[in-house]
């Protein structure tokens, strides 16, 4: 996932130093899309620092779609390398507090678990 | 070790970037910190590819930065290199999370095992207390029914004695003696005399087989009387030695030493008037006493 966006990354600076006519990243829009996509069904959104980083791959995928539109294509890549770590990153926050949540739960099943023991115990 | 060399490759390529450039990207300075946050985190042990290839993209933005300068490309390649590092953290610390939330179940799996142990251990204990229990309500049951049995045995024996005897003698209760069986003096001695006629020794062995049926837990009494013929320390010492007699002679029939005893009255204790001679004759007797057990 994360070794791909490098390599493109690359290849736009080359690009932009050659001057040449830069093609369309529909790839990369497709696996921006993608990652966007899975990281509001993992509810990035409903997790405040997910949530900013969902956000601002959302606003740099609109940014790389409007440079297509307006045949910037190689902006549009590198906008779009941003887009995609971004979404990544909530993809990563949304996990990490889900796991934390679950840690905490376990921990006060746990402490529930001990007061009931020492409750029946001391009976 | 991975992440001392990585680290090592940021440091020489931040030395590099001091020569290009004087001041570096805000960009590069972010994902920098960024990258020396989430090396020292978990991720350094628990999630090192991941770490690994956030410190590959901040070496591509040092190059760049190193060769090109502060420029978008550079700027770009460290927005990318910070979050990466931020996703390595963020794994590192999703890893962290979830082995402490295993541990915590593997906790609470033991300490639910070793309750409910405890819980089957106590219950074995309760059970088998109440089987000690069943089995001492058990015997005591038993002992409440040969009891019952015993008593009620004795009832019919007594009942049969009651039987026997007044087939053969005058046989009363007595609310407060108990079972009073009257033998005529008469008919067991000669007057004056404490030793038994022959003819009495058949009745005496009437009752004496009745006795040895009836409660084996009784009292007996045998009280000798006279009647007012002769002074009363006669009388007296007459109706001990008859009452010692019968007593005797019961005790050669088989009836317990220990439940028999004798005792003489004398002339004290007239049931009839002693002016006529019907009155004397049955004032001249000799009363067995039978006490139930529970007096």
């Amino acid at each position: 996932m994360h070794g791909s966006l490098i390599p493109v990354l690359a290849t736009s600076c080359l690009v932009l130093g050659c001057g040449a006519s830069y093609p369309v990243p529909t790839q990369p829009l497709a696996d921006t899309e993608s990652a966007e996509r899975s990281a509001t069904e993992l509810g990035a959104a409903s997790q405040p620092k997910a949530q900013l980083h969902l956000q601002l791959a959302h606003e740099q995928l609109s940014r790389a779609k409007a440079a297509i539109q307006g045949g910037d294509n190689e902006r549009a890549a590198a906008l779009l390398v941003r887009a995609r770590s971004d979404a990544e990153l909530a993809i990563a926050l949304t996990r990490e507090e889900n796991a934390k949540i679950g840690a905490q739960n376990a921990t006060d099943q746990s402490n529930t678990q001990k007061s009931t023991n020492a409750r029946q115990g001391g009976q | 070790m991975t992440t001392i060399r990585n680290a090592s490759l940021v440091f020489a390529l931040m030395g590099i970037a001091g020569c290009a450039s004087a001041v570096p990207p805000q960009d590069l300075v972010t994902a920098r910190a960024s990258y020396a946050r989430a090396s020292q985190g978990p991720a350094a042990t628990l999630d090192p590819a991941e770490l690994h290839s956030a410190a590959d993209s901040l070496q591509i933005a040092e190059r760049s930065f190193a060769s090109e300068g502060d420029t978008q490309g550079t700027r770009d390649l460290a927005y990318v290199a910070d979050r990466r590092a931020q996703i390595a953290e963020a794994a590192g610390q999703t890893k962290l999370a979830s082995s402490q939330q295993g541990q915590t179940l593997m906790y609470m799996h033991s300490a639910e095992t070793a309750q409910a142990n405890a819980s089957s251990a106590q219950l074995g204990r309760a059970n088998a207390q109440l089987e000690v229990q069943g089995q001492a309500m058990s015997s005591q049951k038993q002992q409440l029914d040969a009891e019952r049995d015993r008593r009620q045995d004795a009832e019919k024996r007594a009942a049969q004695a009651a039987t026997d005897l007044a087939a053969i003698a005058l046989v009363k209760q007595d609310a407060t003696r108990g079972m009073v069986i009257t033998l005529s003096g008469g008919v067991l001695f000669a007057s004056n005399k404490a030793d038994l006629l022959p003819s009495a020794l058949t009745k005496l062995n009437e009752v004496a087989n009745a006795l040895t049926k009836n409660d084996d837990d009784s009292k007996i009494v045998v009280e000798g009387h006279t009647d007012s013929q002769g002074g009363a320390e006669y009388n007296q010492d007459l109706s001990q030695r008859r009452a010692q007699t019968v007593r005797d002679y019961l005790v050669s029939r088989n009836v317990a030493a220990d439940r028999v005893t004798a005792t003489g009255f004398g002339l004290t204790r007239p049931i009839a008037d002693n002016a006529s001679p019907e009155g004397r004759a049955n004032n001249r007797r000799v009363e067995i006493v039978v006490q139930p057990a529970s007096r």
